[in-house]
């Protein structure tokens, strides 16, 4: 049988790959099994980037490109080379990227090492904590007003980020 | 453990918040990001070489990568790309690599957890003073999302020759794979693996914390470790005298050839590192494992000082091996 991958060579191994729990075989030849082996999750990112950009095309072709603001790369650039422009990519192509990113990773919440709090992002943090303990025992109380005015200065104080998210 | 882990290596890719990625990064910006790396790290105690690719010989390079200190993609933009080597060489810091900041702890035998502490070091060093790009779902952010999480890659160096010999190779790699983790070759080309070595590593990096990805790679790596001794035993109970005639044969080879080609001295390599490891031949693990790098192509070129044709090389190779074992 020809190589599943460049259906050109004949195929000669059997790659499994176990993505998410769920395991595939596939037929390959060796040259394409060299290119899954040096490249890790790059060659299979590239895959799941390519089905997926031919299934956007069919469903509605007129999709503008989506364009980072920052740097100026655009989302089909992404696809082609599966490598970002910047850090505001992650935040223009979130959308687009969140399903990728789950299905390469297996997850979608990190966990782990984070960069270090400074002294005003604390205060922020322990201030919000006291805004919403405050803004619950007001809706406890059916202290209604004073609640949403809680709830505007807790908004107020949200960065546009994670408001997002 | 170390008579079959080799090395252990953990590396953490990190991109400052304000700079682009690689794609569309300028060379200023690209200098700014060896500045400001160089300056935040000024103060570490130990003794550091600041190395800069560009304008260094190709054969320093190749020595380097030859070495484990920086990456062949490192070499691909060598217009702008530098290393921060301690001088121990057990970290190194690339810079302007696929990521703005490749962080390396590098520990021999099985020590993940070292090498972690030693990149973890830097990265909080660094942390202190600059701002990585990170989010709240995705952690740190990296040119390729499949490195974003932790941007955390744990690897060892297994020699495996039995497992290799007797065909259970299939198997390891399946096991791995059900792990989410990687086996290939180190040395030579597809799916060969020259020397019986092979990199066990982590493949997801977002979602489990640095400790569980460690852990997993560590108790993996025990696992094959424990199969390829079973087999070692397997083998010499089978016939102990056929199992030693290997060994001695690539001993006598090594301390006997007038001329080594690099492929030949990979197979005969692992013999010897497999005798040194089972005591059977008068060669400690250290010595074999400093030969495994020191009888590399550029290292030999290095050691000569002038440049060699092949056969020369390979003249040269087997003069560096007889000295190292007699
Ligand atoms: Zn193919
Ligand atoms: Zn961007």
């Amino acid at each position: 049988m020809l190589c599943e991958e460049c259906g050109k060579n004949q195929a000669e191994v059997l790659m499994t790959t176990v993505v998410n729990g769920q395991s595939a075989t596939r037929h390959l030849c060796r040259e394409c099994l060299k290119k899954y082996q040096a490249g890790d999750l790059q060659a299979l990112l590239a895959a799941i980037l390519s089905t997926m950009a031919g299934k956007l095309q069919e469903t509605d072709e007129e999709t503008p490109d989506i364009i980072c603001p920052k740097c100026g790369e655009t989302y089909a650039e992404f696809q082609k080379t599966g490598m970002l422009g910047c850090a505001e990519c992650y935040q223009a192509f979130r959308k687009e990227l969140a399903p990728v990113i789950t299905r390469v990773q297996g997850r979608s919440q990190h966990a782990g090492r984070r960069p270090p709090v400074s002294e005003e992002e604390q205060a922020r943090q322990t201030k919000m904590e006291e805004l919403r303990s405050l803004m619950e025992a007001a809706v406890a109380e059916e202290n209604f007003e004073e609640a949403a005015r809680l709830r505007d200065e807790l908004r107020a104080m949200t960065p546009a980020r994670e408001a997002k998210a | 453990m170390s008579e079959i882990v080799v090395s252990s290596r953990v590396r953490l890719a990190r991109n400052y918040e304000d700079l682009p990625f690689r794609n569309k990064i300028t060379k200023e910006q690209s200098e700014e990001c060896v500045r400001r790396t160089l300056e935040a790290l000024r103060p570490l105690p130990q003794p550091y070489t600041f190395l800069p690719l560009k304008g260094m010989e190709a054969n320093e390079k190749k020595a380097l990568v030859e070495a484990h200190l920086i990456s062949p993609d490192l070499m691909e933009h060598e217009e702008t790309a530098a290393a921060l080597i301690r001088d121990d060489e057990k970290i190194s810091v690339l810079m302007n690599e696929e990521d703005h900041l490749r962080i390396q702890g590098f520990t021999l035998g099985e020590n993940l957890n070292d090498a972690a502490e030693c990149a973890f070091s830097i990265d909080d060093a660094l942390q202190e003073q600059l701002s990585f790009a990170f989010d709240p779902q995705w952690g740190y952010l990296t040119a390729c999302p499949t490195n974003a999480g932790t941007g955390l890659r744990a690897s060892v160096m297994l020699h495996l020759p039995m497992l290799t010999a007797q065909k259970q190779m299939g198997k390891v790699n399946q096991i791995a794979a059900k792990l989410g983790l990687t086996l290939r070759g180190i040395y030579g080309e597809g799916s060969e693996a020259q020397g019986n070595l092979y990199q066990l590593s982590n493949q997801v990096t977002l979602g489990k914390t640095e400790k569980e990805i460690i852990d997993a790679v560590a108790a993996t790596a025990r696992q094959m470790a424990e199969m390829e001794r079973i087999y070692r035993h397997k083998a010499e109970d089978k016939d102990a005298v056929a199992f030693e005639d290997q060994l001695f044969r690539s001993y006598g080879l090594l301390t006997n050839a007038r001329r080594m080609p690099i492929k030949e001295f990979m197979a005969h390599w692992s013999n010897l590192r497999l005798g040194a490891a089972l005591g059977k031949l008068p060669v400690s693990l250290k010595t074999c494992d400093a030969l495994l790098t020191a009888a590399q192509p550029a290292h030999v070129q290095k050691a000569a000082g002038t440049a060699l044709n092949d056969k020369d090389l390979d003249a040269y190779r087997s003069e560096l091996i007889r000295n190292a074992l007699v």
